[in-house]
């Protein structure tokens, strides 16, 4: 199932909405790649709270995607990993080091601003 | 009451199979259970004067008496105490009666009997009937030991079923009582909108490693924090496995977007961990909770100050 | 109780077939929180492996129960490549190519009970049980 993207202010918000195939993790990480370009977006936010399952692939796509962003000068966000889904993670090794997390789609975009108004000084008027 | 004793046998782990082992091992045969069949005229002239007897010694002592100041409660016992002598001398030990027997051990455990009165009361009780046994057969002495001693393999059947159930019923208690004191020690406060704190106090294992974070993540969730200070003063050995734990819980918060700080880490503690590579690269760690405290509100841009204005130290 | 089931690994999408499947029957078996969330991302991993090294193989989810407590055993079953080297795969931290492991140390971690049997030339089983609590 496709990820829906939408663009909010500076920022791209891809909001997972069931579970997803590594094609579709793949796809979600090129579209976000070309989108981030074109819509000049400041940062990308993906929301994953629907997922009850977070393995080694969809890790590793997600810390592929926040590095193909910041290449393309972006900041990127994960948001709404469950308990649960957290503490499976680290059972089975996976962290997500180097990329920003944020409780929910709120936390995320106010991780974003502070990340905005202290490179830029400049506070967006999407958040 | 069958269908309230079977799951007892079960819990125990006495199949029928097991049952029939136990039988076999205790070497029970024909000989036995027509020496008990026997037995079981006098049995029931006897029942009554052996059992009060019984009573009347565990009632003399203060430690055994105590377990009887409900007189109805005693006369209830008494009452199956009395079946069960009858039903020792009929010579059929099926299912049913292995399941009364485990009741026995479960009761025993519930009200917390100790072993030595159940076995002394058990000796007591043998010497009763020994004598009983005697008795009657006084025309024929050479037929005592040999009654008495068939009796003797019913009763170690009869205490194994209870012990094992005690066993059991015990550990589940125990169980229970470390899981009641896990809950209760290890609070989630949050001190300041934002912030949580998770003093652990005991150790910690990876049964309790995985219930702390859980509740710490479920805290998180509930109070939006954004910073944990996790606080080890009161963990009494801190190794590699226990460090690898907290570590875990650490990157846990990190991935639902808590900064996770951990304080009381002993100078010692932190020799340790550096000596046998435990990798805290990636942990925050401050001295003493204090520190760890103030380091997160300014983390999340708190500024403490005096009510007349000066600065809180120096 | 429920029946054991099986699922041939072959696509992606199975991938995520299968471990639904497992967290259903979980849910079904008595398993609760995040006990659910740990065995769905066993099976994931469990079947990833499958793709990964051997391409094609099956998972089978079987209800198990012993002195009285209900269990899920997983079966991840490939005729692949095998491991050369098991002891060397269990170690954490250790990968075949790229930056991923196996993952079979940290499967190992998210379920209670773990054995592994593998032959070069002829496969791999992978056997997985949690139980409940």
């Amino acid at each position: 199932m496709r990820v829906p993207i939408l663009k909010q202010g500076p920022y791209l918000i891809a909001s997972v909405q069931s579970a997803l195939t590594d094609q579709d993790l793949v796809q979600l990480r090129d579209e976000l790649a070309d989108r981030v370009g074109k819509s000049r977006a400041r940062g990308v936010i993906v929301d994953v709270t629907v997922l009850d399952v977070m393995d080694s692939f969809a890790t590793r796509t997600l810390r592929t995607i926040a590095h193909v962003i910041r290449l393309r000068g972006a900041e990127t966000v994960i948001v709404g990993i469950q308990p649960g889904v957290a503490f499976a993670m680290v059972q089975l090794g996976l962290s997500l080091e180097g990329v920003e997390t944020a409780l929910d789609l709120e936390e995320g975009i106010a991780v974003l601003n502070e990340r905005l108004r202290a490179t830029s000084g400049a506070v967006p008027d999407g958040g | 009451m069958a269908d309230v004793a079977r799951p007892l046998s079960k819990e125990a782990g006495i199949t029928e199979e097991e049952f029939a082992r136990r039988k076999d091992y205790l070497e029970i045969g024909p000989d036995d259970i027509d020496r008990l069949k026997r037995m079981n005229e006098f049995a029931q002239e006897y029942a009554v004067p052996v059992i009060d007897e019984f009573y009347r010694h565990i009632m003399s002592h203060d430690e055994s008496a105590a377990f009887f100041r409900d007189p109805r409660v005693l006369e209830r016992v008494k009452r199956l105490q009395v079946e069960y002598f009858k039903r020792l001398t009929t010579g059929e030990f099926d299912a049913a009666y292995a399941e009364n027997r485990l009741r026995i051990g479960a009761v025993h455990e519930a009200v917390d009997l100790p072993t030595k009165l159940y076995l002394g009361s058990y000796a007591f009780y043998l010497r009763t009937v020994a004598a009983k046994i005697r008795e009657a057969y006084r025309e024929t002495p050479e037929r005592v030991l040999d009654s008495f001693l068939s009796l003797l393999k019913v009763v170690f059947l009869d205490i194994g079923l209870a012990m094992d159930t005690y066993l059991v019923r015990r550990e589940r208690t125990i169980r229970h009582q470390e899981e009641a004191l896990r809950e209760l020690f290890t609070p989630v406060l949050q001190v300041r909108p934002g912030l949580l704190i998770m003093p652990i106090i005991g150790p910690i294992d990876s049964q309790r490693a995985r219930r702390l974070t859980e509740q710490l993540l479920a805290g998180i969730r509930q109070n939006r924090a954004r910073v944990v200070v996790i606080d080890i003063t009161g963990v009494p050995s801190v190794d590699s496995r226990v460090a690898n734990h907290l570590v875990q819980t650490v990157q846990a918060c990190r991935l639902m977007g808590a900064r996770a700080m951990l304080t009381g880490l002993t100078a010692e503690v932190a020799q340790t961990l550096v000596n046998i590579g435990v990798n805290l690269a990636n942990v925050n760690t401050v001295g003493d909770l204090q520190g760890g405290i103030e380091e997160a509100e300014r983390l999340l841009g708190y500024r403490v100050t005096r009510e007349d204005g000066t600065p809180p130290r120096g | 109780m429920a029946d054991e089931a099986q699922y041939a690994i072959r696509s992606d999408t199975d991938v995520v077939f299968v471990r639904q499947a497992g967290r259903k029957l979980a849910q079904e078996l008595g398993f609760a929180g995040s006990d659910l969330i740990l065995i769905a991302t066993a099976i994931s991993e469990l079947a990833r492996n499958i793709l990964e090294y051997a391409k094609l193989g099956e998972v089978r989810l079987c209800p198990v129960e012993r002195d009285g407590r209900q269990g899920l055993t997983v079966i991840a079953e490939d005729h692949g490549p095998g491991i050369p080297d098991v002891a060397l795969a269990m170690q954490d931290g250790y990968s075949t190519s790229r930056s991923l492991g196996l993952g079979l140390p940290g499967t190992r971690r998210l379920m209670d009970e773990f054995t592994i049997d593998s032959r070069v030339g002829e496969g791999t089983i992978v056997t997985v049980t949690k139980w409940i609590t």
